[in-house]
């Protein structure tokens, strides 16, 4: 363990002297004692004591070589020295630490994005461990499961902790003075238990809660808690009132929790042994469960599926069409964001490769100054090793500089990040950690060695360093073709993060520009509260609707109003099989559609055409359906469609209906996604999650306190909430694409200022390198025209080899993307076009500069410095 | 690290330190060199040089164990002990210093 001593002696230098000190004076008056005693003088004993130890320092820094780490206390000199000579060029440290903060700052912000949403496990004990179980019926994948299923699976298997459930209400709570939306969670027995999260205050459901005609308790949320009752601990004695039902709130759970959904304010029990959740046909829940300890995804997904055969054998109608489907909960949370995240991140590397390529080419023109420097080193008896290892302490001093302001901008990001998209999966657990920390101070690892070796090791070359040291002073020209290399990298790697970036931000014009079928603008989007249980009194349902909707189109500026089970243009592919009651040849395709349900104003509010047939109507007795222009040619023969009775395949909750009409197609299921095959079901049911939709004449936000109004006369018991522009759902549904275009646009600009600020450096250093030169043949009747050419051509030629070697790895970084594009390809000659224009337009400013400057030599004056 | 020129005689200074301290309680630098010096009847003569060195290096490694106290004269000293470590260490320079002067005997006597 002797390097634990030695490091500790290393933190206390003073002391260990002392102590060294006092051990060899010890010594030495020892020896003068016995010499004394054999009869020497004072004086003389001391004299010739201290002559036989000889020199007492010397001898102290000998023995003290032993007691610290030689290498340490090499790396803090060097280090110390690094920060003295970078303080004597204050421009080049600036532009050097600002170059990195920026490179790490982007590199540890997108990696703390990566770190929350990717890597870190859920913010559950042992989250790794929790389970997405949903079920899918002859293969049609069907998310929910139904409450007595969720308890046969639960107490059959074998290798789950425990499996439960929930599904979200938007619900009215009224005790207060108005009805107030709170976002309640259904959940099934056990909820915590498997989730492994305790109430903060308060105690989790007891056993008699959790079953039918039991006690009615409620967990609120701690915002819940703080908004209506100030943090108070005598919530425990309150209740909430939903419909007829008052529920004790029993529990108040931690600021963290915020399962299933970010602004879950209430949970409650839904029993799975009420007498109406006791089909097999009923599915609701959301299903979740724990893998004990040790065992593997495949085995509890195996262990389910035999669960599942069991059941099949007992309940062969339905359990023999079900199986069971398990994920990981994590990567279905996480879902699609995950190869964005992969791909800023690689952008963001090669920013910061960037960096690193100009900071070698900065730190290359500074050690070819410092020649004298090294040779004096070299000189005095310092090993090639020793000088690289103070040029590369240098570039380390700077490097962690660049990670301290990095890390600062690393924290601002993620403010960035939630306020871009708010929406992307996990984005509030984004926070500062040591995990950013430390990656920051790897990133300053890495970028010293990236940037540093190169320069150190070519600056230390022997031969080079002395013959330099001599024709120093009267060099005339030299080629520099390695930083002219380097800066061609980096233009190559600007390239091709325009190129990438360019291409999404095609994609998110041509989507802009997307007729999508419908008219998405002056649409205001509204819920308003109800309850699962109401929709079992179906005329009511219908009627409730009907006045919401009288009521709405009663108002000054509204031209219509209409309601849907899914917003249009916001992606949400509810599909499913169908066959007519006519029946089909097999040679026929099978039927599978987006279904939607509308009522029949819907068309017109979203002036979406009526083409063949006749506009469904309501309580015409039959129920009716309308389909789109691709479902009819594609299936059914275009309008011979009309007629035709359709039916959906196993699933008893949609009843046969007959086509009516032939609508227009529209972009039900996303604006960057061609119409599909679609039916719309002509029903006006109010369900929990129906949106309402009114057309206006002017600003929809501008009518948003009249509907308020108007509903609240007319349902007073009712919350109307989440009024909102249709336009600003859309926009939300593709905040993913937004922030990864606008991130990946601001990297792309980044480089490209990195690149012509390297470029410049570089143009400029070799212009001072040949001052004399140029001065000699303007002297000599050269023109300066041909000075200004000769430099262009220098910083132009290398442009144009970056941007030649930038365009094949923009192919390459266009096909990571073409996943993501929406109506360009991915060789656009347009986004190629303009990104060549850009990249060499900025070049040809960057050589101008240092161009005009050499032509500007005043011969004389250069040619008599010498 | 010390003189290249007695890296044998620094092999030797380990072992001679360590069996002295074998043979007592605790030790100070000078009072070792005084015992070598003393039991080696005037033949062995350890430089103040590499001593220090020699027994902060031993430290470091653990044979040794050093704390600071008084002498019999109530003089402040740091005094040696060796340690279990140390002790394993004095075999086998013992046994490789016996295999030493046996080789360079038999080369005397025979070669």
């Amino acid at each position: 363990m002797a390097w634990i001593r030695q490091i500790r002696n290393f933190f206390r230098p003073d002391g260990l002297q002392r102590d060294l000190h006092r051990e060899l004076a010890f010594h030495v008056a020892e020896r003068a004692e016995e010499l004394r005693q054999s009869g020497m003088s004072e004086p003389e004993a001391d004299r010739a004591a201290h002559r036989q130890f000889g020199n007492l320092t010397a001898q102290i820094e000998r023995t003290r070589d032993m007691d610290i780490p030689e290498h340490l206390e090499a790396m803090l000199r060097n280090l110390r020295l690094s920060v003295r000579s970078l303080a004597k060029a204050p421009g080049f440290s600036a532009t050097v630490i600002l170059t990195l903060a920026l490179g790490i700052g982007a590199n540890s912000a997108v990696f703390s994005a990566i770190d929350a949403v990717l890597l870190r496990p859920l913010p559950f004990p042992n989250g790794d461990a929790l389970l997405l179980i949903t079920q899918a019926q002859r293969k049609n994948p069907e998310p929910n499961v139904a409450p007595v299923r969720l308890e046969d699976w639960n107490h059959m298997n074998s290798t789950l902790l425990g499996i439960t459930g929930y599904y979200a209400q938007d619900s009215s709570e009224l005790s207060g003075e108005l009805p107030e939306k709170l976002k309640c969670e259904f959940v099934a027995p056990r909820f915590l238990q498997v989730l492994g999260v305790s109430p903060a205050l308060g105690r989790d459901f007891a056993p008699q809660e959790e079953h039918d005609g039991g006690p009615t308790a409620a967990l609120i949320s701690d915002r819940l808690w703080r908004r209506r009752f100030n943090a108070s601990p005598d919530v425990l004695t309150k209740a909430l009132r939903f419909g007829k039902t008052s529920y004790a709130i029993i529990g108040v759970m931690p600021p963290s929790f915020h399962f299933p959904d970010r602004d879950a304010d209430v949970w409650v029990i839904s029993a799975p042994d009420y007498p109406f959740a006791r089909s097999r046909e009923l599915t609701w829940f959301t299903a979740i469960g724990r893998l004990k300890p040790a065992v593997t995804l495949a085995q509890a997904r195996a262990d389910l599926n035999t669960v599942q055969a069991d059941l099949a054998r007992q309940f062969p109608k339905p359990d023999a069409d079900i199986s069971p489907r398990v994920e990981l909960l994590k990567e279905s949370t996480v879902g699609g964001a995950e190869r964005s995240l992969w791909i800023l991140f690689g952008s963001v590397s090669l920013l910061l490769l960037i960096a690193c390529t100009n900071i070698a080419a900065l730190l290359m023109s500074r050690a070819t100054g410092r020649q004298q420097e090294i040779a004096v080193r070299f000189s005095l008896g310092a090993t090639r090793a020793s000088v690289a290892a103070v040029q590369l302490a240098e570039v380390f001093v700077l490097a962690l500089a660049g990670a301290a302001l990095g890390l600062l901008v690393a924290m601002g990001a993620s403010t960035v990040f939630r306020s871009l998209a708010s929406d992307l999966p996990r984005i509030d657990e984004i926070a500062l950690n040591w995990h950013i920390v430390l990656y920051c101070l790897a990133c300053a690892l890495v970028t010293t060695l990236l940037s540093g070796i190169i320069p150190a090791l070519r600056s230390t070359r022997r031969s080079l360093s002395q013959s330099l040291a001599q024709a120093g002073r009267s060099q005339v020209s030299g080629r520099n073709p390695l930083q002219l290399t380097l800066v061609a990298a980096q233009v190559a790697l600007a390239v091709a993060l325009l190129g990438g970036a360019g291409l999404l931000l095609r994609s998110f014009q041509e989507l802009g520009r997307v007729y999508p079928g419908f008219d998405p603008k002056h649409i205001l989007t509204l819920h308003v509260s109800t309850t699962w249980a109401e929709t079992g009194d179906q005329p009511g349902s219908k009627q409730r609707t009907d006045r919401i909707l009288e009521g709405l189109r009663s108002l000054p500026g509204v031209q219509s109003a209409a309601s849907t089970a899914f917003l249009p243009g916001v992606p949400n592919a509810y599909e499913l099989d169908m066959t007519t009651a006519e029946g089909r040849a097999e040679s026929e395709p099978k039927i599978r559609a987006l279904a939607r349900f509308v009522t029949p104003s819907y068309f017109a509010t979203l002036s979406i055409p009526l083409l063949a047939g006749e506009m469904c109507r309501d309580g015409a007795g039959q129920p009716l359906a309308m389909v789109n222009r691709t479902f009819a040619d594609r299936y059914l023969n275009g309008s011979a469609a009309i007629g035709h009775h359709l039916l959906a395949a196993g699933n008893s909750y949609i009843p046969p209906v007959a086509i009516d009409g032939i609508v227009g197609d529209a972009r039900e299921a996303g604006l960057d996604r061609e119409p599909q095959p679609t039916v719309y079901w002509c029903n006006n049911g109010l369900q929990p999650g129906t949106f309402f939709l009114v057309r206006t004449h002017g600003d929809p936000a501008a009518l948003t306190e009249a509907v308020r109004h108007k509903l609240h006369e007319l349902e007073p018991l009712r919350s109307v909430y989440d009024i909102t522009p249709l336009s600003a759902h859309i926009s939300d549904a593709y905040a993913e694409n937004r922030l990864r275009t606008i991130l990946l646009a601001c990297f792309a600009l980044t480089a490209v200022s990195l690149a012509s600020i390297g470029l410049y450096g570089t143009l400029s250093y070799l212009v001072s390198l040949r001052r004399r030169e140029v001065a000699l043949r303007l002297a000599l009747g050269a023109l300066r025209n041909q000075v200004v050419g000769q430099f262009l051509g220098v910083g132009l030629r290398t442009a144009a080899l970056g941007c030649a070697a930038g365009l094949v790895l923009a192919a390459g970084f266009a096909r990571l993307l073409s996943g993501m594009l929406f109506g360009v390809s991915p060789t656009d000659s347009l986004t190629i076009a303009g990104v060549l224009t850009v990249v060499l337009a900025v070049s040809a400013a960057a050589s101008l500069i240092p161009a005009v400057r050499a032509a500007r030599v005043e011969p004389m004056q250069a040619l008599r410095e010498e | 690290m010390g003189e290249k020129k007695n890296d044998i005689l620094q092999g030797t200074l380990v072992l001679l330190v360590l069996r002295t301290l074998a043979s007592s309680k605790r030790m100070h630098g000078y009072a070792i060199t005084a015992r070598i010096h003393q039991v080696s009847e005037d033949l062995l003569r350890v430089g103040e040089g590499s001593l220090y060195p020699a027994l902060h290096r031993m430290e470091q490694e653990g044979w040794i164990k050093a704390e600071w106290g008084k002498t019999e004269k109530n003089r402040e000293a740091r005094f040696y002990s060796l340690t279990a470590l140390g002790r394993k260490r004095l075999q086998q320079e013992e046994e490789s210093w016996r295999r030493l002067t046996e080789g360079v005997a038999r080369v005397i006597r025979y070669a």
